[in-house]
């Protein structure tokens, strides 16, 4: 049932973004060149840095897995038109999980305890975004409030496991004591980070699209979030569409912080996850929250991040100048992206 | 010249190809209470919404007050001195009186600060110029529905309006607030004011105003002097000519009851009235039952009980026998329930999915394989639906694509399909061009034939008189006659659904052996 766009539709669609595009990069420019003794060498890295060599590269797509993950879970609420803004408390919950599981179990299970992880944190994000949802069909709490307010408390009972009971005093920095390495998810791309569970965030989106257009769960989804009285009038099982899209976006986010475990950092460091939630949502809007779209808005945001170490690392661009330079990119992308999305929304309510 | 003129409105609305308003000429006098009065989509509430810019007309000029007048928006018309009332309230309820009235032009303490104490006094005084007592710090919430209409008129007051518009402002009312509010508008009068009222409630027109305008399919029919025009000439004037359609309406005998509806009683919660009051009546096989009324009368809130989006308050809903009171959509649908519903933008269809989505829905599970749509089945179906109803389009595109005689088309398409004994229709030609409609109640004649029972819920009398075999008046909430559809004038309907004849007495049906 998904139809394809014509090539047209899709250059006008995009003119905004690539308008802002070159706005966001042209202000860039300008602030490294009033910021840096050596502007050139300075944007040369900041553009071009991921791209010089393999671990460069390769570190800029791990970085974009996570966001793959939770921008899929925006964008599949979204499209039912829940809005999940509690993901930076799930993530961060899947995260903390997956290490428990994984310190817990008896030890050489092999994959099966790794599975076993990332299940458990799949759960625990379901867990708390379907709360949100629960409390919505129960007593039409609005799930934005709710999702982000039980996600802030999250954030600060995950601190407490991490700097409290699971706190390794033998590691100099606020962290769990590291996972076993068998849990850890194969490299593909050395020397860089990069494992082997991007290919299931692509796996993942290319089923998202799938059951989004063509199983009738997505089919309902869809229509409870296009227009609810009209679902509602044609016997769909609204309240259900309430709950449902929540668990899977925050099953997405609990997904999300458990790789970032196994594949990256193999021990729940104190914020460990922090932005991926917030910039999910940035990622599901750039990308009109089509699933596919999600991977390279997510490889975007990488290439920001990785853009902007680059530069601190090769020139005299301070940790400050870089985080202002990927602030103003942001702001300026998901400002454009959020404003087609609330037109669009007129225009359908 | 006079007060207010408003000359050549035109005002289209292209999305939904309707001429809302076409050369319209209308005046009002200083000082008089000039009522506007018209069926429903006949355009007074358009004309008014030009007037307070709430609109912007294709055509035509205003003049007030002696000079041309530019209202591009509501604020301007504030300032011109003419202020609207509308049908339904623009209050917030946790917001007290005197904060709901100064909104928007708050008087301030230090030039930044929210003077609440001034503004207590101000709307009481201004409340009190016009002998109104109000407590100005009660919240909203604690209003009956009269007062919150007061604390709308105070609000145009304090905004020294001179010119008042009020749009329908008696139908969520009680006969008695009814004659406090009439009370209120006659004391306005004297006080120097002047009131335009739409209504479409004759005897409220005979008992309030001075002058009446008659409004018919967007034109003006008539300028009349009150006193000088009786309520059964106004009536007429309102629904026009009658416009038979031949169908071959063959002669069937009525079968076994499909639908009874007893003693159904709504009331929304807080308010007086209820919404439907003590309605009860049987639709057969072979039956065309013509619920006929004035839109706030109840129809849409039949409408909404049958269709399995409110629950009732009292009574009892039987299909077949079997007690389907309160089900909701989800397990009607499972029952089979068809419904064109009045709302077809909005309700009866998504517009931002495409043709095909719309064909399928509340029987999408049929397009099923392992739970994957079966995307040829789907197109097959929607292929075929779209040939043997003619519909204009690309069932892979948007709906919004479409015409509105197309987009009801899909709707109807959609319902028909399902095998259901039992049909609801509601307004289901309201602003479509003559061949869509014809096409419509070709079809509605030929689910009759096929042994089906309909429930045709319509404010357009003529298609109630073509169609029905039984035709129910619904006013205020009540079944108001329940008649045979032989010899009727379209007069008499007219006048039962005005109010203007109360002979018809429903006795409350007894709960028998269960």
């Amino acid at each position: 049932m998904i139809r394809l766009k014509k090539t047209s539709e899709i250059i006008i669609n995009s003119a905004g973004l690539i308008i802002t595009l070159t706005v966001a990069f042209l202000i860039v420019v300008i602030l490294i060149l009033l910021l840096s003794s050596e502007p050139v060498k300075s944007i040369y890295y900041f553009f071009a840095g991921p791209f010089i060599n393999k671990y460069y590269f390769g570190n800029m797509l791990n970085v974009s897995i996570p966001l793959i993950f939770t921008g899929l879970g925006i964008a599949v609420a979204f499209t039912s038109a829940n809005f999940n803004l509690g993901g930076e408390g799930q993530t961060y919950a899947g995260a903390l999980i997956t290490t428990v599981v994984c310190l817990w179990l008896p030890q050489a299970n092999g994959y099966v305890g790794g599975i076993l992880a990332i299940i458990a944190a799949i759960i625990g994000g379901a867990f708390l975004a379907g709360l949100s949802g629960y409390f919505k069909m129960k007593w039409g709490t609005s799930e934005l409030i709710s999702s982000f307010l039980i996600s802030s408390a999250v954030i600060f009972i995950v601190n407490y496991f991490i700097t409290g009971p699971l706190d390794d005093p033998s590691n100099n920095l606020l962290t769990t004591y590291a996972i076993s390495d068998q849990y850890f998810l194969m490299k593909i791309f050395p020397p860089s980070r990069l494992d082997i569970s991007i290919v299931l965030a692509v796996i993942t989106a290319i089923l998202m699209v799938f059951f989004l257009f063509r199983t009738h769960w997505g089919y309902e989804m869809r229509m409870c979030g296009l227009n609810r009285e009209f679902s509602r009038y044609g016997g769909l099982n609204v309240s259900a569409y309430m709950i449902f899209p929540m668990l899977l976006s925050g099953a997405l986010h609990g997904l999300a912080g458990g790789i970032s475990i196994l594949g990256t950092y193999y021990m729940c460091l104190k914020d460990v996850t922090a932005g991926m939630g917030w910039n999910g949502i940035a990622v599901a809007l750039i990308a009109k929250n089509n699933p596919l779209a999600v991977i390279p808005a997510a490889v975007f945001f990488a290439y920001i991040d990785a853009g902007a170490k680059a530069a601190m690392l090769h020139s005299d661009v301070t940790f400050e100048i870089a985080a202002i330079v990927q602030s103003v990119i942001f702001y300026l992308i998901t400002a454009q992206a959020l404003y087609t999305f609330l037109k669009y929304r007129k225009r359908t309510a | 010249m006079a007060y207010l003129e408003m000359k050549n409105i035109t005002k289209i609305y292209p999305a939904r190809e309707i001429v809302a308003n076409l050369k319209v000429d209308f005046s009002v006098e200083r000082n008089e209470i000039h009522a506007i009065v018209g069926e429903n989509g006949a355009g007074k509430t358009t004309l008014m919404k030009v007037l307070y810019g709430l609109e912007q007309p294709d055509e035509g000029e205003i003049f007030f007050n002696g000079r041309k007048a530019e209202i591009k928006n509501p604020m301007d018309a504030n300032r011109l001195g003419i202020g609207m009332v509308h049908q339904h309230f623009k209050l917030i309820p946790e917001f007290s009186i005197a904060e709901n009235v100064v909104l928007g032009i708050e008087p301030l303490k230090n030039w930044f600060f929210f003077d609440g104490e001034k503004s207590c006094l101000k709307v009481k005084e201004v409340a009190e110029n016009y002998g109104f007592h109000i407590d100005p710090r009660k919240r909203i919430i604690e209003l009956t529905v009269g007062q919150m209409q007061l604390v709308e008129i105070v609000k145009m007051l304090y905004r020294q309006v001179e010119l008042l518009i009020l749009d329908e402002p008696t139908s969520v009312l009680t006969e008695q607030q009814v004659q406090k509010l009439f009370d209120t508008l006659r004391n306005l009068k004297k006080m120097g004011k002047t009131i335009v009222i739409i209504t479409h409630k004759l005897n409220e027109v005979k008992a309030i105003s001075d002058r009446v305008t008659v409004m018919r399919k967007g034109e003006v029919v008539t300028v009349r002097n009150t006193s000088e025009v009786d309520q059964r000439e106004l009536s007429k004037l309102m629904v026009g000519k009658y416009l038979f359609f031949d169908y071959r309406k063959e002669k069937l005998a009525c079968g076994r009851v499909i639908l009874e509806v007893k003693n159904v009683t709504l009331r929304q919660f807080g308010q007086e009235r209820l919404l439907l009051d003590n309605v009860s009546f049987k639709v057969h096989s072979c039956e065309i039952v013509g619920v006929a009324g004035v839109a706030g009368n109840g129809l849409g809130e039949l409408e909404d009980v049958l269709g399995g989006l409110r629950s009732v308050t009292d009574g009892k809903i039987l299909h077949n026998g079997e007690d389907i009171t309160n089900l909701d959509a989800l397990e009607l649908r499972k029952r089979g329930l068809a419904y064109v519903p009045a709302n077809r933008l909005r309700r009866g269809s998504c517009l931002t999915s495409s043709v095909k989505e719309n064909m399928i829905i509340s029987h999408h599970h049929n397009f099923l394989n392992r739970g994957i749509f079966d995307n040829k089945k789907v197109q097959t179906f929607a292929r075929g639906l779209k040939e043997h109803y003619s519909i204009d389009g690309d069932t892979s595109a948007p709906l919004w694509s479409l015409s509105g005689g197309n987009i009801q088309k899909v709707i109807l398409a959609r319902e028909l399909a399902s095998k259901s004994d039992f049909i609801i229709f509601s307004e289901p030609t309201w602003g479509l061009d003559v061949a869509s409609s014809q096409f419509i109640y070709q079809k509605i004649l030929e689910i009759r034939r096929q042994g089906r029972a309909v429930l045709l819920i319509s404010s357009n009398l003529d298609e109630i008189l073509s169609l029905a075999d039984t035709i129910i008046v619904m006013y205020r909430g009540r079944i108001v006659a329940r008649l045979p559809n032989r010899d009727i004038s379209k007069e008499l309907i007219g006048e039962y659904m005005l109010g203007l004849r109360d002979d018809f007495k429903e006795e409350r049906i007894k709960e028998s052996g269960d």
